[in-house]
């Protein structure tokens, strides 16, 4: 798969490699039992630290999406949960919404994150 | 768009340079097998005649011939190999790994058939009778691994290519992966198994069970080395970062790196392994086109400045090459 870090984002590095694990996942792109690439491969290519990649495996390891095992590395256990298509079409009505009335993307993730912690 | 590979001028930088590899290792050879045949010869006063030549399951001498002949026959089926060698570097040497390989496999074959002369021939001198020539199952293992150490030696000097940037910009109808100025983007991908893991397998299986038939216990050493071989052949991760790509052997070797700005263009093609690269592993197919071969199938090709070009059979080849397209043209 393709990984993106965006180091002028004000979302922190980590943050944005766990996101898009599961976003991965969402779409299919990764499955149970794939390896997600060795820590130091992901870190050296995205001029990364490496602790900052350890961070984001070990934070997707707490949320049961993969497994860190000696040796085999970062396995993904947790496939894409449930049916998305009501979340993708709830999504899409968001976004149109939210672009009818001119919101910018982070004002309407914004939005999105506190609905998410009511 | 592919272009063969040695068909414009501008291709063709890298003639001299494999020519003059497969000069010098040639020669390397030739010297090495023509010092053990004038040594071998200089002993002909104290060697039996006819001299044992072959020897049984039962490490007894079984065939004998004269010195002349067998020497004669050495020289042959060494130079056989080393000719063959020559030809690939000759007409396929664009890749410098290629000129590696050549160098090494041509000058261990003069070794070992200077070795295998001199490991069979000097233990029968001052022998009545060439049928009391000992066994040879320590001769052969030495004459197999000791050869390995020249080898290693000429892949060595063979220089890297010198860099050479990519000429013209990367085609218009190429793919692309759209990336944003300053986010960094790498794809990775794992790739081994394939029917090469089998074919090594029962390779080293077999050679495990010949030896123990044998009970020529050194050569089980050629089994272990083989063993090896195939477990770096067979596994690899794939890269394609802002560097260009990177295809490295899990076990760190073999590993090839295409500086972005030595790409000319990526795509995605189907390799058939045997008719395109003659089997599975590292190989060098037609038209001396590299070739990362684990399965038959989708792969990603990268076509390299001076005429070179490295093809690697992975899944989800398209977006390696859209984000390979981009960063090459990033890199002019």
């Amino acid at each position: 798969m393709i990984w993106r870090i965006d180091p002028g984002s004000e979302e922190p590095l980590y943050a944005q490699l766990v996101a898009q694990v599961h976003v991965a996942l969402a779409h299919g792109e990764l499955k149970a039992g794939d390896r997600l690439p060795a820590a130091r491969d992901l870190a050296e290519s995205l001029d990364l630290n490496v602790h900052t990649v350890l961070h984001a495996y070990q934070q997707l390891r707490d949320a049961g999406v993969i497994e860190l095992r000696r040796g085999r590395g970062a396995v993904v256990v947790q496939a894409a949960t449930g049916d998305r298509a009501p979340l993708e079409a709830a999504l899409a009505a968001f976004v149109a919404a939210a672009r009818d009335a001119h919101l910018t993307t982070e004002t309407a993730t914004t939005l999105l994150k506190e609905a998410m912690k009511r | 768009m592919t272009h063969e590979p040695g068909t414009t001028a501008t291709t063709e930088t890298w003639r001299p340079r494999a020519r003059a590899v497969v000069l010098w290792s040639t020669l390397a050879a030739t010297a090495l097998l023509l010092t053990a045949v004038a040594l071998v010869l200089s002993w002909r006063a104290d060697l039996p005649d006819p001299v044992a030549s072959h020897w049984g399951p039962d490490g007894q001498p079984d065939g004998f011939a004269s010195l002349g002949g067998f020497v004669g026959t050495i020289v042959a089926s060494t130079a056989g190999p080393c000719v063959l060698f020559a030809a690939i570097g000759w007409f396929r040497g664009q890749a410098a790994a290629t000129r590696r390989i050549v160098a090494g496999a041509t000058v261990w074959s003069g070794a070992f058939g200077a070795a295998t002369l001199l490991m069979s021939l000097a233990p029968q001198r001052g022998l009545g009778d060439a049928a009391q020539a000992p066994g040879v199952g320590t001769a052969l293992a030495v004459s197999l691994l000791a050869p390995l150490v020249p080898a290693a030696v000429a892949a060595f000097l063979v220089p890297a290519d010198p860099p050479q940037a990519a000429d013209g910009q990367v085609p218009a109808d190429a793919s692309r992966l759209p990336v944003a100025d300053g986010e960094r983007v790498v794809w990775l991908r794992r790739i081994a198994g394939g029917p090469g893991v089998g074919i090594g397998a029962a390779t080293t299986i077999g050679m495990v069970g010949v030896t123990v038939a044998l009970q020529m216990w050194t050569l089980l050493l050629m089994p272990l080395l083989l063993g090896v071989l195939f477990a770096a052949m067979f596994a690899f991760v794939v890269r394609v970062d802002a560097t260009g790509l990177t295809v490295r052997s899990r076990l760190g070797w073999p590993r090839t790196h295409v500086p972005a700005a030595e790409i000319e263009r990526a795509s995605v093609i189907e390799v058939e392994p045997m008719r395109d690269f003659g089997g599975w592993g590292w190989r060098v197919g037609r038209g001396g086109r590299v070739g990362v071969v684990l399965r038959r199938g989708e792969a990603l090709l990268v076509e390299r400045s001076g005429g070179r070009s490295v093809a690697v059979t992975v899944d989800d080849a398209a977006a390696g090459a859209a984000l390979l397209n981009t960063l090459a043209e990033r890199s002019r």
